[in-house]
């Protein structure tokens, strides 16, 4: 559910000093501030964990009592200090000092400092005789930013040239209009929050016309009302940029949980036949580069793309190391000089662009138009109109050649496909369970590069995704004729856990 | 220079009110020119239904849009460049059944454009249908028996909204109309005129309008005055109801930046960049 200050609510933090790609379930340490808490988490101990537990609510049970009521009471923000107390904790089992502490709570909980700091160090002297140093983490060779999969599609759209971002919140793609509109004032941008989705592609496809690089994003629900907007672009041949971060369907579905539901959706958004640019990011520091480069293909190719990710990433954190290269910049056609026509006939489908103010008359339209942008019913202009945008799914091909459209894990063992964050669970599975696979993740879903995976046709191979329906399964077979041997997938909400998985990838192999 | 005219033939009814909008609306660019508002700064959106193909009669620049949208896709426009002049030529079904969201938000939000409310009561180009504006009982192919509903009132709605210019005009009253769309699009904030327009095929009301409108006579003073005055229904009073002058959204949001003239460059971008990545 969508908890503020109600209901049950948890976070899993998993740490290495190696790359680690997927969060586990199994804990060796799990703090719990209350009684439901404990209950619902308690079987996701380790053996060699340790399970910490509310002393006020609990009488006796398992592991260490903390009396957080108690300690809390004595402050007039007692209701604020539970987090705080599981930081602490947390804090004291791997190793970092009062003081170290004192800073961290100083920086990350300003308000009420004090009180914070007081009730932080109670806990601490409270835990510290059995827990301290219990799980020490080393540190690792320097530091790293930690980011979440929204965090870096926001930079990573900064970065690649994005002016105007439109959004309407939605779970789980609402933290990118609230990064976008933190960074507002720093990068320039224009971020606005407007009535509704309709709204918000209209707006955004209006911006595109007078020359700004815009950006929207939501999720499923949002994304549904976006497609009368998204078949507009395609006729206007509107630069568009969409983030669709899925969460369970259909409907409001589960908004707080991840699946891979809507990739048919996102495929095939939208009314008519033109060219829609769909990929999807298989780790947080790919979402950075791959927004860039697709900012970059719709103004190329000046038509709406599609950054499909999930809850899984969209909202998870993770430390990573970003480099500032390799970024692509939204570089279009432009108009040079002379006569302008937005809709010039071209080889590659591409007209020009330029934008207002201009002594040329600019028309973009959602009607069927000629050249100039004007109406059209004529039998001849309509078919060649469809044939210029046609040519773009062509163009765009020779062009994706050059880029990494595919990325191959490994060299030896089974074939596994799978794709966006899912990657993340089966590359940490095969680490967990210690199993040589090549793991192939098409970042672009269309065009699906079936260049890239001819290679494949006759392979034996397994899938892994979140859909009930296997829909990235069916996309393989559709597109590249591609056989999927076992399916293995989940429709739950939760993200696979490498051990689980691990063990369903040993059954099929 | 260039003409306003274009190649596309003009399909409207012989007789419909539109002809007179666009008449209007030339004019009013070309006095917009004598005062130093230069046309390429003023771009047009429309939306679908009769009232837009007014889009490609006009040799100017802008964005053909869906039915409804138009009030949307202006605003996208200006937010980008605010050195545009941003204007929309929208129908009564347009902007206030599908758009209706879209219309009452820019005007609770003042978004410096105008929108020119091409008031005919009917679904003409598809056939005839009652609208949000047409009055109870009007018979058309959805509603044979007649319309169950009371019809909204566009400039009460957008005067509550927040609407900072409200006027109405009448194509038989050509110079003030034209007077009027040029103090729209002059106006800083949103401007909104609704035109009472006949559509001849469907609503032959230019005898009842020219029978009931009257200008009046002076403008009023108070946002209740106005109210009276856009309420009134013993005589269709046709004029500039209301005139206030208030922060743009556009202005609230980034005071005089430009997103697209003044654009952070790719080297300052990752400069700042730096910082969230170490």
């Amino acid at each position: 559910m969508s908890l503020i200050r109600g209901g049950h609510n948890f976070s899993v933090i998993s740490t290495a000093t190696r790359d680690i790609h997927s969060h586990y379930m199994k804990a060796d340490l799990i703090i719990n501030s209350d009684k439901r808490s404990y209950e619902m988490h308690v079987d996701e101990l380790d053996k060699n964990g340790l399970i910490i537990y509310n002393s006020d609510e609990i009488d006796t049970a398992e592991g260490i009592g903390v009396p957080f009521y108690s300690e809390a009471k004595k402050f007039p923000a007692k209701n604020l200090l539970y987090g705080v107390g599981a930081v602490v904790i947390l804090a004291c089992s791997i190793g970092i000092s009062k003081n170290d502490l004192n800073e961290i709570i100083k920086k990350e909980y300003p308000s009420f400092v004090e009180d914070n700091i007081s009730f932080a160090n109670a806990i601490y002297d409270i835990v510290f005789p059995t827990l301290s140093n219990k799980f020490e983490i080393e540190n690792g060779d320097k530091k790293r930013p930690i980011l979440t999969g929204n965090q870096s599609i926001a930079l990573g759209a900064i970065a690649g040239g994005l002016d105007i971002y439109y959004g309407y919140p939605m779970t789980p793609a609402s933290s990118i209009l609230h990064i976008l509109a933190a960074q507002a004032e720093r990068f320039g941008l224009a971020v606005v929050h407007p009535e509704n989705e309709i709204a918000v592609i209209n707006m955004a496809i209006g911006s595109a016309f007078a020359g700004a690089k815009a950006m929207v994003g939501s999720s499923g629900g949002g994304f549904a009302l976006m497609v009368e907007g998204l078949s507009l672009a395609g006729m206007a041949e509107a630069p568009i940029l969409c983030v669709l971060s899925m969460r369970p369907g259909p409907a409001t579905g589960v908004p707080t949980y991840t699946e891979q539901g809507d990739l048919n959706f996102a495929l095939n958004a939208g009314h008519g036949e033109f060219l829609r640019i769909v990929a999807c990011p298989g780790s947080i520091k790919e979402a950075f580069y791959l927004t860039a480069e697709l900012l970059d293909l719709v103004w190329k190719f000046q038509t709406p793309g599609i950054i499909l990710t999930e809850k899984h990433l969209s909202e998870s954190s993770m430390t990573i190391e970003m480099e500032m290269k390799n970024i692509k910049w939204a570089e279009p056609k432009y108009h040079k000089s002379g006569d302008y026509k937005r809709y010039l006939y071209t080889e590659d489908g591409i007209s020009p662009l330029l934008f207002p103010p201009s002594k040329e008359i600019i028309k973009w339209t959602s009607y069927e138009h000629d050249e100039l942008g004007i109406t059209t019913e004529e039998p001849d202009i309509i078919a060649k109109m469809h044939e210029k945008r046609n040519k773009k799914n062509e163009s765009i091909i020779s062009f994706l050649k050059q880029l990494n459209t595919v990325n191959v894990y490994g060299n030896k063992g089974p074939l596994i496909f799978t794709y966006g964050s899912t990657t993340m669970s089966v590359l940490e599975a095969l680490h967990y369970g210690d199993i040589e696979a090549i793991v192939i993740q098409p970042i672009y879903l269309r065009p699906l590069p079936v260049w890239e995976l001819e290679k494949y046709k006759n392979e034996h191979i397994i899938t892994v995704e979140m859909s009930k329906i296997g829909q990235f399964t069916s996309l393989l077979k559709e597109k590249a004729n591609i056989k999927s041997k076992n399916l293995i997938n989940k429709y739950d909400g939760r993200p696979f856990d490498p051990i689980e998985l691990a063990k369903k990838i040993k059954e099929v192999i | 220079m260039n003409t306003l005219d274009t190649y596309a033939e003009n399909t409207w009814c012989p007789g419909c009110g539109n002809f007179g909008i666009l008449s209007a609306f030339k004019k009013a660019i070309i006095k917009l020119e004598e005062k130093g508002i230069n046309r390429e700064y003023i771009v047009i959106s429309a939306g679908i239904g009769c009232h837009a193909k007014i889009f490609d009669y006009l040799n100017m620049s802008g964005l053909y849009s869906l039915h409804g949208r138009d009030i949307a896709t202006v605003q996208g426009m200006k937010i980008a460049n605010p050195e545009l002049n941003v204007l929309t030529f929208s129908g009564d079904g347009n902007a206030m059944g599908e758009g209706l969201a879209h219309t009452i938000f820019a005007a609770k939000r003042n978004f410096d454009m105008t929108l020119i409310l091409h008031n005919n009561g009917v679904y003409a180009l598809t056939t005839g249908q009652y609208t949000p504006l047409s009055e109870k009982g009007w018979k058309g192919p959805s509603t044979p028996k007649g319309s169950v509903e009371e019809p909204l009132n566009a400039l009460a709605i957008m005067l509550e909204a927040g609407a900072t210019f409200i006027a109405r005009g009448f194509p038989g009253k050509q110079a003030h109309l034209t007077d009027l769309m040029v103090k729209a699009i002059e106006h800083k904030g949103f401007s909104f005129i609704e035109i009472l327009q006949p559509a001849v095929a469907y609503k032959d009301t230019w005898q009842f309008y020219r029978e009931n409108t009257e200008i009046l006579e002076k403008e009023p003073k108070s946002f209740d005055e106005a109210m009276k005055n856009v309420k009134r229904k013993d005589k269709l009073p046709i004029g500039i109801f209301y005139r206030i002058k208030k922060s743009t959204f556009h202005e609230e949001l980034y005071g005089n930046w430009n997103p697209v003239r003044n654009r952070i460059s790719r080297e300052k971008r990752f400069h700042l960049l730096k910082s969230y990545f170490t």
